[in-house]
């Protein structure tokens, strides 16, 4: 072994010494590492999905903004004036309180006798269906919606959006939660690894110490042994994700219920970008910190 | 250049290690440190590395007070002093120039630089021919001088050597004191702890003895022990 003298290439050199010199406990730390990025990527892929979904139905349905019922017509008018001036609604459709009523007894069909006698005093609101030309927009467009004066409220027209923007948030509490987990799992088993590292090096730590290396330089070659399974554990897990999420898609895809809602799911390809970035960043952080932490002990000569 | 005032150490079992050392290490000195195993002579060389904090006294080196050092600052006080061991401390996957070279690239000195200084070190202590081999390929004196030259290879003011002798033969050992002899007229100050004994008669150097972590004797051109 001769000795390189350029620092980055000693950096990366000695790194990757590192890596395969316990191949055993190397291997542990990628499998809890990919372990935590394929189940973190698995959430991701639902949550992103469900944003999906609840996009695809905004869009086809739009939002129904609701309007003070003692507004007159005039005000009401002038709500969807305001409302086609915000940059990205691209339609709205006026519901009157009598559209409302007739809707009702639509929906309540063979019991619509227990709307008689709303003719004369409806209480239903009116309302204007908004669609969206711009969906990312759609949170930012009902924000600026609902400070237009005589706006009551405004609800997704639909049950199913509620129920999937409820379900979105459970999956991104839930991906949380094991993300956290799984992180802090994953600081601990790959400190271990660079740990014993370190210890079959702890000679070598100690003569650079009464040469009079700096911290920094000791610690560095261990952080970029981290670094280095963090990257190939997110290399490995990005192939694992992209394939088992293109195979479950496809099958997911064919399904009757799938079809019939003429809903497609996000591709892989559009997720990859946000995916890979996280799990580099995941798996360097990871990696960085478990050395960190590893090299504490072995520091103070 | 190395001084101690009213050094105790305390070892947190309740050993007094040092008590209440006082000496003055000038500049260009070559002394001894002797004493038995257990007297306190390790101690004293961690201290002047600032590898044990003193539990009361202070501690100059260079005309600075190392007792309140910052960590950080450490490594810099330790490039000052160059330090040879009992048992070598060689890196076994380096052959013996990467070994002496490792210790210039860590304090980051330029290509150059370190093309030009090993090899003028390697030569002072008399291992030029073997700069290609590695530690396990040498007998246990070369290993000592690898371990010398790494040491002085950052020119540092003054070399600390605990027992360097300590794994050689009679014949080596005094090669070796023979080197820091003619590595102290270059003008590094050298201390040296040990107990060889006829090493330390026949030089007649300062002497600074240490028993029970008390000083007990400090003489200007000393024997091992005058009792005996």
């Amino acid at each position: 072994m001769t000795l390189k003298y350029n620092r980055f290439g000693y950096l990366i050199g000695e790194g990757f010494a590192n890596v395969f010199k316990n191949k055993k406990s190397t291997g542990a730390s990628l499998m809890i590492m990919c372990a935590t990025m394929i189940i973190f990527g698995i959430f991701l892929a639902l949550g992103e999905n469900i944003n999906h979904f609840v996009q695809k139905i905004e869009s086809d349905q739009g939002v129904q903004v609701f309007i003070n019922k003692e507004a007159s017509d005039e005000q009401i008018q002038e709500v969807g004036r305001k409302i086609r001036q915000i940059q990205g609604v691209q339609d709205t459709v006026y519901k009157s309180k009598d559209d409302a009523l007739t809707q009702m007894r639509d929906m309540l069909k063979d019991k619509k006798e227990l709307l008689e006698g709303y003719e004369e005093n409806n209480i239903f609101p009116a309302s204007y269906v908004v669609t969206f030309t711009d969906l990312t927009m759609s949170s930012q467009i009902q924000d600026q919606i609902s400070k237009i004066e005589n706006v009551d409220s405004i609800t997704s027209s639909d049950k199913t959006i509620e129920t999937l923007i409820k379900l979105a948030n459970g999956v991104k509490i839930v991906t949380g939660v094991i993300l956290v987990l799984l992180v802090i799992i994953s600081i601990f088993i790959i400190s271990n690894t660079i740990k014993l590292t370190v210890h079959a090096r702890r000679r070598e730590i100690s003569i650079m110490k009464y040469v009079g290396a700096t911290n920094n330089f000791i610690r560095w070659p261990f952080i970029v042994e981290g670094m280095i399974i963090g990257v190939f554990a997110s290399a490995i897990s990005i192939v694992l994700v992209g394939g088992l999420y293109t195979w479950v898609a496809q099958s997911v895809a064919n399904a009757d219920f799938i079809q019939r809602m003429n809903i497609n799911l996000v591709t892989f390809a559009e997720m990859f970008n946000s995916i890979i970035l996280v799990y580099v960043l995941l798996g360097i952080g990871i990696g960085a910190l478990g050395s960190i932490i590893s090299m504490r002990k072995y520091l103070k000569v | 250049m190395i001084e101690f005032r009213n050094v105790t150490k305390k070892y947190d079992t309740g050993t007094v290690a040092v008590q209440n050392a006082n000496f003055v290490i000038e500049k260009g000195e070559f002394a001894f440190l002797v004493g038995t195993s257990g007297s306190g002579k390790s101690t004293l060389i961690k201290l002047i590395l600032k590898e044990e904090e003193p539990t009361s006294g202070n501690i100059i080196i260079n005309k600075k007070d190392t007792t309140f050092l910052k960590p950080k600052r450490i490594p810099f006080l330790r490039r000052s002093m160059g330090v040879v061991f009992q048992d070598f401390r060689l890196l076994p996957d380096k052959t013996v120039y990467d070994n002496v070279a490792y210790a210039m690239y860590i304090v980051r000195a330029t290509p150059r630089h370190i093309r030009r200084q090993v090899p003028m070190v390697l030569s002072l202590v008399g291992l030029s021919g073997k700069a290609k081999m590695y530690p396990h390929e040498l007998s246990g004196g070369e290993q000592q001088r690898v371990a010398l030259a790494r040491a002085l290879v950052n020119n540092p003011s003054m070399l600390i050597a605990d027992e360097p002798t300590g794994n050689l033969d009679p014949d080596t050992a005094w090669d070796i004191m023979n080197l820091l002899n003619d590595i102290n007229l270059r003008g590094t100050t050298v201390v040296v702890a040990t107990h060889a004994k006829d090493v330390v008669d026949q030089m007649e150097k300062r002497v600074i003895q240490i028993d029970k972590g008390v000083i007990v004797r400090d003489d200007k051109k000393g024997g091992y022990d005058f009792e005996v």
